[in-house]
């Protein structure tokens, strides 16, 4: 009884979690079209074969894949020369800082639409209008390079998460063990693999799981920026299903999708969060 | 193997304010250990780093083995220090904590193999080569740091505070491994600790600062003996010395009624001051048994036994704000409260000038 106060979160949890998954579930053995109403009806397993048949779903997989961990990547080496660089004393510092974490407080829809509009517009964008003395003009970046138009708004909007968390972990190395090297011989690079980055893994490690976790689902940038476009050349698995479901109305058939992608992202979670879980052990018995 | 000379080095933290070090002037000859002793604040660890080149040496230049080394970064120097903390590699094992120098030297790895089973086999870490700092006792990480440092046959040894994470047998235990490992390998060393035991039992030389000046730099047992004034008379022995400010009279100065004679030469270099700082060792200070032979009565306070000896901690019978330690027999039966007779040995009396310290004669 001790725990009966705690009910109506278990009730909520289940009908906003739970139930949906298993109607989604439900269906995906369903060939089920919005738009041939009377269509319904049950099919086994046919949509999870169209969807490993699927060409584009194989495609938008990759995206995916390259999305996430492209910008997760890039984001953490840039998140760290910029807490390197906000690891020293200068003057100003304060005020870089706080510019530098902007980013990261914008909503993730005005941030896409300031990339799209303000920074990539073919005619009026703030890019070519930079590049123009080197020779360049009127390249339309976002039809050109869609993919990498996307991953530069995710980068910039994640960068600074990655350089505070590095940050803090720089900010709490032992000065001694620095001065310790240095009369060891060391020199700045020496310090810096020999010693920075061995006590900076676990913060680079977290950093890219919530990265990741947080980025393979991404919507809105892909959404505000290319809609996926153009074909599916810089569609991700969330923006595909949407697609699916709420432009071609075949439930089904995004449903079995949904689950695909379910599955597949558990078992990455598993090995991802069980490295999260590690570092923390291990940053618990270090103490 | 060096010499390392302090030549008015000063380190200023803040211009216009004390300076941390102000223009030391030391001399540490080759393969001598000399300790640096202070209270906090005295600049005794500033001194180390601005020879380790951790922190600027603003006036003044430090030289090692006849090089001035103002401007050579730390690395150069060829030196090793051991720090409080130990500061260990965490990520790396023993072995690599202990290879580490040597590697950032370049040096062949067979050799580097070599050095560190030779340290690892002389300091009785063979067993622990491939552990972390983390997994080893306190005791075992202080000689992994002062394996790092000798693996690098350095020109000179630096210690901070090396003994003061350890509990107190192990820092007995370990005080004479580290006097008898550098009088074996006869590196130049300067450790610096505020303990001064530590200091008079290491130290083949000790150097007394305080607020960043240099007091007295002299044997352990000429510190003990002739110290140059009354800073360094109440630092250095434990108990401290009983330091009284005592009125003249006549030939001597009077403490509790008794005349404690002073010898021509102190009173030639008191002058006219009609006040003298006297210093008393507590075992200077004579138990009078049976208390008729008159002499300075005293009512104990506290009686620390010792087994081998006692120390009681007394005030004077007339004066309650003077109080005395005086060394006693081996299980006294001295008690809290008892009144006691004690008598001074007048040869083995020091007198300071009651206003600036320094030593009279």
């Amino acid at each position: 009884m001790r725990r009966a106060p705690l009910v109506p979160a278990l009730v909520f949890t289940i009908v906003v979690t739970q139930i949906p998954f298993l109607l989604t579930l439900y269906y995906s053995v369903q060939s089920w079209n919005l738009v041939r109403p009377g269509s319904q009806r049950f099919v086994w397993f046919e949509n999870y074969v169209s969807v490993f048949a699927d060409s584009q779903f194989r495609g938008v997989a990759l995206n995916t894949i390259i999305m996430t961990l492209g910008s997760v990547i890039i984001a953490v080496i840039l998140g760290l020369l910029l807490a390197l660089l906000l690891n020293r004393h200068f003057i100003g510092r304060g005020v870089v800082r706080t510019l530098l974490v902007t980013p990261f407080l914008i909503t993730p829809v005005a941030a896409a639409l300031l990339w799209k509009t303000t920074l990539l517009d073919p005619t009026y964008g703030l890019i070519n209008f930079v590049l123009s003395p080197f020779g360049a003009s009127g390249t339309d970046w976002v039809s050109t390079f869609p993919l990498a138009s996307v991953m530069a708004s995710l980068i910039w909007q994640w960068t600074p998460f990655m350089m505070l968390l590095l940050l803090a972990g720089l900010q709490s190395m032992p000065g001694d063990q620095v001065e310790a090297a240095r009369v060891d011989g060391a020199g700045a690079w020496a310090i810096f693999v020999e010693l920075t980055l061995p006590h900076l893994r676990r913060f680079l490690e977290l950093g890219i799981v919530l990265g990741a976790i947080y980025l393979v689902n991404t919507f809105d940038a892909v959404y505000m920026i290319t809609q996926g476009g153009p074909g599916t050349a810089s569609a991700n698995l969330p923006f595909y299903i949407y697609q699916r479901a709420f432009l071609g109305f075949d439930i089904g058939q995004s449903a079995a999708m949904g689950v695909v992608v379910v599955v597949l992202t558990i078992i990455v979670a598993t090995f991802a969060l069980r490295l999260v879980f590690r570092s923390f052990g291990a940053a618990g018995s270090e103490s | 193997m060096a010499e390392v000379v302090f030549d008015q080095a000063s380190r200023i933290y803040t211009p216009g304010a004390t300076p941390a070090v102000d223009k030391l002037d030391l001399t540490i000859t080759d393969g001598e250990l000399v300790v640096l002793v202070g209270p906090s604040g005295s600049g005794k660890s500033t001194a180390l780093r601005m020879l380790a080149g951790l922190e600027p040496i603003d006036a003044g230049s430090v030289r090692i083995d006849g090089r001035d080394v103002v401007d050579v970064p730390s690395k150069d120097r060829d030196i090793a220090m051991v720090f409080q903390s130990y500061a260990l590699y965490p990520a790396k094992t023993v072995r690599e904590n202990m290879a580490f120098p040597l590697k950032m030297r370049r040096m062949d790895k067979e050799e580097q193999a070599k050095r560190v089973a030779d340290a690892a086999e002389l300091l009785g870490l063979t067993d622990y080569l491939d552990r972390k700092p983390k997994a080893l006792s306190g005791g075992q990480r202080q000689r992994v740091a002062m394996g790092r440092a000798i693996v690098r046959e350095p020109r000179v040894f630096l210690m901070d505070e090396p003994l003061s994470n350890l509990d107190a047998k192990m820092r007995v235990q370990t005080r004479s491994q580290i006097a008898s490992l550098q009088n074996r390998l006869e590196v130049t060393t300067v450790y610096v600790t505020h303990d001064q035991v530590e200091a008079m039992t290491m130290g083949d030389r000790v150097a007394v600062l305080r607020d960043g000046a240099l007091q007295q730099y002299a044997t352990p047992s000429e510190l003990y003996d002739r110290p140059v004034n009354a800073f360094v008379a109440g630092f250095i022995g434990s108990p401290a010395m009983n330091l009284l400010d005592l009125r003249r009279s006549g030939d001597g100065v009077t403490l509790g009624g008794m005349e404690i004679p002073l010898h021509r030469e102190v009173r030639d270099a008191a002058g006219s001051a009609d006040t003298v700082t006297v210093g008393v060792r507590p075992e200077d200070l004579a138990l009078d048994s049976d208390g008729s032979g008159g002499g300075v009565k005293a009512v104990v306070d506290v009686v620390e036994e010792l087994g081998s000896e006692s120390y009681l901690y007394a005030h004077m019978a007339e004066d309650e704000a003077t109080t005395l330690v005086v060394r006693g027999p081996g299980r006294t039966n001295v008690r809290y409260g008892e009144t006691i007779a004690l008598r001074v040995d007048a040869d083995a009396v020091h007198a300071f000038d009651a206003s600036t310290g320094a030593r009279l004669a």
